[in-house]
């Protein structure tokens, strides 16, 4: 299989949660998680799920990424269910999870050794392609530690892209990085989203990040996870944190968050 | 150089410390603390170790220790891999072998000679059976460590990259746990290592505890103190000679080395 080739299954995934629910069964208690909840995101946006801490946001993608089965109802993408983890639908998590035994192409060619049939010099080429996407040129032999938080978050997001996933589920991405470091990759995601239309679920409990990232905002109740209200958001592309439309907004996620009164109060990432 | 010169600092401290060690030792000797059949000089020990290389004694000894524990870790190495390996990825297995694993570490090495000689005779297969025994517990062990500590982000990262089954331990779960594997495997040479000197100080007719027990038939003090230092700095030598290369590639990928070991 060629990059063209594998650009080929390249399109957005139309996922869809119906009514899903989780429980964590322990011998000494039995926690329901999430749901009963229906969500249906449709190919290509960009949708960011904030609740309060605790709340079953990351047991959501952890059910759409396949790594937990859910209790009751079915994940599906495309209308076929969700058995499992799989190339279609990249995750990313808060911690950047690179490989450190690897140098930053090799883990960004990693995901391509599954596609079979891609010559080294093929994923080597792909591998640069999306280096460059997320501004890492330069940077292909460098060891992951040497690596400052943001780029490695930047190179977790690359090695997510390069398989060309239908989808991308990211948890918290940028929760453990500096203010100045965040605001530029908000920017830089909005431009990687319009460059590659993955369909992508985003889960925060920043306001004011799901207000300059979102095409659409689900807040969620505290846990068990469900939907509380969803906010379709039409402001214009490219948004600045700094845009007081995309304050207001925030301020707007974070009135309806303190409405649902098992919410935590006096939450202060507005 | 900034970066040269603690590393500079670090080595002559340490000479001093080996020579302020050696003067202990020859002011102990000359104060005649202890009998002089006990206590050799670092002068006699130096001497009698040059007249057993000079006479042909030292150099068949060394070699033969040396290719026996080489045999015997390997043997050692591919079995403690395997079932760390199997104990990472099975919590049965683990749960089964972890327990009798941790029993047989309490065991010293010269423990397992006895029982080496009634099941193999006075063959260099007892001696291969007390090394294998003294060092396959750890490293089993380390390498099964090693593996239940990986960041459960990797796998998750590499299952959602749509890695899975033997790709998974081949590509994740050996890599990620190296650091811990080459732990085991250093310890498990200096267990071996203590269990082939072990098995030859009561049973064989060359090697380095062979020469340590024939030292203490004739008496020569000297002798047993002299090939004590051999045997410490072969061991040391080694270790060096195996580890260092692979240590060091863990410690500059992983980020664990300070600037100043740097290349």
């Amino acid at each position: 299989m060629t990059a063209e080739a594998a650009a080929g299954h390249a399109a957005p995934a139309r996922i869809t949660l119906a009514g899903v629910s989780k429980r964590f069964v322990t011998p000494r208690a039995s926690v329901d998680a999430l749901g009963p909840l229906t969500l249906d995101v449709r190919e290509g946006d960009f949708v960011v799920l904030v609740g309060p801490s605790g709340c079953g946001k990351t047991t959501l993608l952890n059910l759409v990424a396949g790594f937990e089965a859910p209790t009751e109802g079915e994940v599906r993408v495309d209308g076929i269910r969700v058995g499992g983890p799989g190339p279609d639908r990249a995750m990313i998590f808060q911690e950047p999870a690179l490989f450190p035994w690897l140098n930053v192409e090799d883990n960004v060619a990693f995901g391509l050794r599954q596609h079979g049939g891609m010559s080294a010099a093929e994923r080597r080429a792909v591998a640069l392609e999306y280096l460059r996407l997320v501004h890492l040129e330069g940077f292909e032999r460098a060891f992951v530690h040497e690596l400052s938080g943001g780029m490695k978050q930047r190179a977790a997001f690359a090695r997510a892209l390069a398989p060309r996933p239908r989808a991308l589920l990211c948890d918290e991405p940028f929760g453990s990085l500096d203010a100045l470091t965040r605001e530029r990759l908000y920017a830089e995601l909005q431009e990687l989203h319009a460059e590659t239309r993955r369909t992508t679920l985003f889960v925060t409990h920043n306001t004011r990040e799901a207000a300059c990232l979102a095409d659409c905002v689900v807040v969620l109740t505290a846990r068990p996870a469900r939907i509380a209200s969803a906010l379709a958001v039409e402001l214009p592309r490219p948004r600045s944190f700094y845009d007081p439309r995309v304050s207001e907004l925030a301020g707007e996620i974070l009135t309806r968050l303190r409405a649902d009164p098992s919410s935590l109060p006096g939450r202060r990432n507005a | 150089m900034p970066e040269v010169a603690p590393l500079r600092g670090r080595n002559v401290a340490l000479l001093a410390f080996l020579l302020l060690l050696l003067a202990v030792w020859q002011g102990v000797w000359s104060l005649g603390v202890l009998p002089g059949y006990s206590l050799p000089s670092p002068a006699q020990v130096g001497g009698r170790l040059a007249q057993l290389a000079g006479d042909g004694t030292l150099w068949p000894s060394v070699r033969a220790s040396v290719v026996r524990m080489i045999l015997g870790f390997v043997l050692s190495a591919v079995l403690g891999l395997a079932l760390g390996l199997a104990m990472g990825l099975s919590p049965m297995t683990d749960s089964c072998l972890r327990s009798l694993f941790l029993g047989m570490q309490t065991l010293p090495s010269v423990a397992w000679v006895p029982i080496a000689l009634l099941l193999f005779g006075l063959g260099n297969a007892a001696i291969y059976f007390v090394i294998v025994m003294s060092s396959v517990a750890a490293m089993a062990i380390a390498t099964a460590d090693g593996i239940a500590h990986i960041p459960p982000h990797y796998l998750q990262a590499a299952r959602s990259l749509g890695t899975s089954g033997g790709a998974l331990a081949t590509r994740v779960a050996l890599p990620a746990a190296l650091p811990g594997i080459v732990t085991g495997v250093k310890l498990g040479w200096t267990l071996g290592w203590h269990g082939v000197v072990s098995a030859e100080l009561i049973k064989s007719s060359i090697g380095l505890g062979f020469l340590l027990h024939a030292g203490r038939e004739l008496n020569d003090a000297a002798q047993v103190v002299g090939i004590m230092l051999v045997t410490i700095f072969l061991g040391l030598l080694l270790d060096r000679l195996l580890f260092a290369w692979v240590e060091r590639r863990i410690r500059v990928r992983w980020g664990f080395a300070a600037a100043s070991e740097r290349g």
